[in-house]
């Protein structure tokens, strides 16, 4: 045993050894608490972690359900869905958003500075979740985007159904619109069954029947990697399609009168009726917006031209706008004092140019007077006089008691979402104002129409329905059918608001009258279709006092709007409604739309050509007054 | 040099369990790395380099093994002297990865020479506090250590590379504290390492080093940042429960979203698949092996044998310690692999050289 190193000494051994042993003591004891540790989180908190990992590899994505598609009454198509292309960024997929975003521009000529901005907006949501950046995308820019996937890792072209409004604006407040569900819908019932990225009616029938046409979104729950990669599909629950509903809505009588009011050049509503059950035939308010511009989103900046605009396009004015009735309300003064009894059809009144009531003087619009006339000549001619007589005798809570019959100052009821109420006065309401005493002069205002009065447009619909049959107030609606899956299926008719059964006299009175202001010296000849029997009356809605429109003269539009409400034909109406014309000043201007409607109602039902209306060669009224002649080349129904 | 007779003397039990240790460590980088898409799939290329650099490793033990260690301590000043020089040669012509200098580009792989620093300080401190015969009692033979400990440990630090510079740490350490180091000074330093941590905050650390630190204390400050590992660390782990998940089915691992799986984080991929069983069982080899190796520097013949063993396994201790802690996400993350289990070449090689050399001592106690 040569040496060329030291031998350990015994003592140095033991101490050696002793700290040797220190060193196993310490290595040892970490060992024991490791697997301690592993010990807490594999066994004792395993759950919580494993529920974690479960989380961070499976993924849910969205199979969106085509909404149902809806159908007029005759089974044409009026809204459907059309499966578009969406390109989207995946930012957990992407190295370079910044590059991604610039060559994305150049392929397809997007706005580079937009898609940055949406980028921005949504940076908080999962990077998982992809973000749209080309809505509705064309095939030209699908096609430059799969030529150029290899430098854009992140980007995907996603196929989605999305609601498709075929004729653009027609029907725009009829049918509403669809955009995703904010936060504060998911808490709302009718959206009950919508989850966060579902899309849900906002407005018309997409809303009120939003249920019905959402149908069930499914889904897929895929086993994902780190960058987002699918490994692999754990579930697949297909969506199922919302229900297929048929309006009762007449897609030719819609047409024609939205095209009326084009040709014609006027904004305003229009509702028309079938006055034996209340089913909406035509539904309009203009201006309009396009519900294709929802479907996928709305951009920041058309939203805003909405919003911003003066016409106020997001305004549904059929149910929601409130204006004076003007002499359309003496058809309900004129039914009170008959169905009261207070007077007979052949009650008669002189109209000398005006008369004195409670000391004040009121005009009648024709200055020389009516001479002589009784209850039939009264509506004819729209006699102030007659009616004001008529109010006086009357007092106002009586008019109000059957103007309330008739439909105006109530909700019609219909089946859209924010029907607003408009207002009839009575002393029961005066006490609820500032100041509480009814004084029996403004009965006499009240009397034409106008005052405190103020209608909304479908509510006079309802008033020229209940007159044309009789006195039964049907509840408007649009949905005639729907198709659970097992064929159309009649969606039975709400139940009436009211029914009075009005006396004969009183019907013929009224529709007798009603049919003079279009066939004979009346202001509504312009709504005469010969054969047919319309029945209407013109009115003429101020905006604002004389005084007032001093005031505003260049602020804002201070001309009269026009009402013409009609029936049709006078003696077994089918057709009914109102249309109103937006600063027409005049309501015989309204009158040819409704002809328009009316001419195309009865040339459908009767199997004929559809009328067309003359191309727009220069002022609407040229047109108008031909179409009140009676030889009119445009009247394809007069043969 | 090898006499027959000294192949009955080596240790064959520490072998096996450091085999089945590399064993398991390339079956979970086979798991880990493998490649499933598309269909079928196949094994991913780093199971083979592991392979590859398992064998490198043995040829490097044997080698070890064979030059008997009081010769290679004899040498010692000339290894270190290899080592700096190899260094200095990486900070100015090293290839760069993950924004750090480390390597060398040695036609078909990369050399990693810092991974070799702890064998050669090893070497070097042994031979001196075992032929100084004084230990480590002399505040002028330790300040020599320290500065023979000082030179590598900021070439590496330079890199930078924190994680493997501090590992030298243990190895001086261990070796100053079997060659005598009075306690008294042992309470001192770690007195006086608590008292310096905040300034060494305050200047020593580089700002991505102390966020590593605060998200470790915060996980929830950066989840999708540098808390993001340590949190999906120990989901992997914890979801794994008692018997794992299975053989390639643990999905935090092979759906990556647990980050260089089969680099720094293996034993979290063993964790998730073979559950806690199969963590005690891995445990429990790695505290074998420990133990054993302690028992080879008890057998030594001499001091330089002694500590040789001593300094070698107190850093593959601390290695292991702390990679086992980080994977379940109780440490701060830093790149430290796990010796014997971890992918990489050149740790695999310096690791298995480092064996060779306590098996050297163990297998020589009876020859002069």
């Amino acid at each position: 045993m040569g040496s060329n190193t030291p031998a350990l000494p015994p003592d140095d051994r033991r101490n050696l050894g002793l700290r040797l042993s220190g060193l196993q003591a310490v290595v040892a004891t970490a060992f024991a608490a490791l697997a301690v540790a592993f010990w807490i989180f594999q066994v004792a908190q395993h759950q919580r972690f494993d529920d974690m990992a479960e989380n961070t590899h499976r993924r849910r994505l969205p199979l969106p359900a085509p909404r149902g598609v809806l159908f007029d009454r005759n089974g044409k198509v009026l809204v459907e869905n059309q499966n578009t292309f969406n390109i989207a960024l995946v930012r957990e997929q992407s190295g370079n958003i910044d590059e991604t975003l610039r060559i994305l521009a150049a392929a397809t000529g997007a706005d580079e500075a937009k898609m940055r901005e949406t980028v921005n907006r949504r940076r908080r949501e999962p990077s998982y979740r992809p973000i749209v950046l080309i809505e509705n995308a064309s095939i030209e820019q699908v096609i430059a985007f799969r030529a150029r996937r290899l430098e854009l890792p992140g980007i995907i072209s996603q196929e989605v159904p999305a609601r498709q409004y075929p004729q653009s604006e027609m029907g725009a407040h009829l049918f509403g619109y669809v955009s995703e569900a904010s936060e504060a819908d998911l808490a709302k019932p009718e959206y009950a069954g919508a989850e966060s990225g579902s899309m849900v009616g906002k407005a018309g029938v997409e809303q009120s029947y939003n249920k019905l046409l959402m149908g069930k979104d499914g889904d897929r729950l895929v086993v994902v990697n780190s960058r987002g990669r699918e490994m692999g599909e754990a579930s697949h629950n297909n969506p199922v399609e919302g229900r297929r509903v048929q309006l009762t809505i007449d897609g030719d009588v819609q047409r024609a009168t939205e095209e009326g009011f084009e040709h014609f050049g006027y904004n305003g509503a229009a509702v028309i009726l079938d006055p034996r059950s209340g089913e909406v035939l035509a539904f309009t308010s203009l201006p309009a917006y396009n519900p294709n511009q929802f479907a996928g989103g709305i951009d920041v900046a058309d939203w805003n031209s909405l919003l911003t605009n003066d016409l106020k396009p997001l305004q549904n004015r059929a149910l929601q706008g409130r204006y004076s009735p003007g002499s359309t309300f003496k058809i309900a003064v004129a039914t009170a004092a008959l169905e009261e009894g207070l007077v007979t059809p052949d009650f008669r009144v002189f109209c000398p140019g005006g008369a004195t009531f409670y000391g004040r003087y009121f005009q009648c619009h024709l200055k020389g007077g009516h001479g002589s006339v009784d209850m039939r000549h009264a509506i004819e001619k729209s006699c102030n006089v007659y009616f004001y007589t008529l109010g006086k005798m009357l007092e106002v809570d009586r008019i109000h008691k059957w103007a309330t019959l008739l439909g105006l100052g109530e909700r019609s009821g219909i089946d859209l979402p924010g029907e607003l109420k408009g207002l009839v006065p009575s002393t029961e309401w005066k006490k609820t104002t500032r100041e509480p005493k009814w004084y029996p002069g403004e009965t006499i205002s009240v009397s034409i129409g106008q005052g405190q009065v103020s209608v909304t447009p479908i509510s006079l619909a309802v008033m020229m329905m209940t007159i044309a049959n009789g006195g039964t107030r049907y509840t408007p609606h649009v949905v005639k059918a729907v198709d659970e899956g097992r064929g159309w299926e009649p969606v039975p008719a709400p139940p009436p608001q009211s029914i009075v059964k009005m006396k004969q006299s009183t019907i013929d009175a009224l529709h007798d009258g009603l049919w003079m202001v279009v066939n004979a010296a009346g202001t509504g000849g312009r709504a005469r279709i010969l054969n047919y029997n319309v029945a209407g009356k013109t009115g003429t809605a101020q905006v604002i006092s004389l005084e007032g429109a001093k005031v505003a003269k260049g602020k804002m539009d201070v001309r009269d709007h026009g009402w013409f409400v009609f029936f049709a034909p006078a003696d077994k109406p089918e057709i009914a409604g109102v249309i109103f014309a937006e600063h027409a000043e005049h309501g015989y201007l309204g009158a040819p739309i409704a002809k328009y409607a009316m001419e195309t109602y009865f040339a459908r039902k009767e199997g004929r050509p559809l009328p067309t209306l003359p191309p727009k060669t220069g002022a609407p009224v040229i047109v108008a007054d031909a179409a009140a002649a009676p030889a009119s080349p445009t009247a394809a129904v007069q043969r | 040099m090898f006499e027959r007779r000294l192949f009955f003397h080596v240790d064959w039990l520490l072998l096996v369990a450091i085999l089945v240790l590399m064993g398991i460590g390339v079956t979970m980088i086979y798991s880990t790395t493998y490649v499933h898409l598309p269909e079928p799939g196949h094994p991913g290329p780093q199971f083979r380099t592991q392979i590859y650099a398992i064998a490198l490793g043995l040829i490097a033990l044997l080698v070890c093994l064979a030059v008997d260690y009081r010769k290679l301590a004899e040498s010692s000043l000339v290894i270190y002297g290899g080592l700096t020089v190899l260094l200095i040669y990486v900070l100015f012509q090293g290839s760069t990865q993950y924004n750090a200098t480390r390597w060398i580009d040695v036609g078909p792989f990369n050399l990693q020479p810092s991974e070799f620093g702890r064998v050669t300080v090893a070497l070097v401190l042994a031979m001196f506090f075992g032929e100084n015969r004084r230990g480590a009692r002399n505040p002028g033979d330790l300040a020599t250590a320290g500065v023979f400990a000082a030179v590598p440990f900021f070439l590496i630090a330079k890199q930078p590379d924190l994680g493997t510079a501090v590992t030298l740490i243990p190895v001086c350490f261990g070796i100053a504290y079997l060659a005598g180091l009075r306690m008294k000074l042992i309470a001192i330093l770690a007195i006086a390492a608590i008292l310096m941590a905040p300034i060494a905050w305050k200047f020593a650390l580089k700002d991505y080093q102390k966020t590593r630190i605060t998200t470790f204390i915060n996980p929830e400050l950066d989840p999708q940042g540098d808390g993001y590992q340590q949190r999906q660390a120990r989901i992997t782990v914890g979801s794994g429960g008692l018997t794992g998940k299975g053989f390639m089915k643990g999905t935090q691992g092979q759906y990556k979203f647990l980050p260089v799986a089969h680099n720094d984080f293996i034993f979290s991929v063993l964790a998730e698949e073979k559950g806690f069983l199969g963590v005690l069982v891995a445990l429990g080899l790695y505290l074998f092996v420990i133990l054993r190796s302690v028992e080879a520097a008890r057998l030594s013949k001499d001091r330089i044998g002694a500590y040789l063993v001593g300094g070698i396994i107190s850093g593959f201790a601390f290695q292991v310690i702390y990679n086992i802690t980080m994977s379940a996400g109780l440490a701060p993350v830093k790149g430290l692999t796990l010796p014997l289990m971890s992918y990489g070449g050149s740790s695999m090689i310096a690791t298995l050289a480092g064996f060779g050399l306590i098996l050297n001592v163990r297998m020589r106690r009876f020859t002069n």
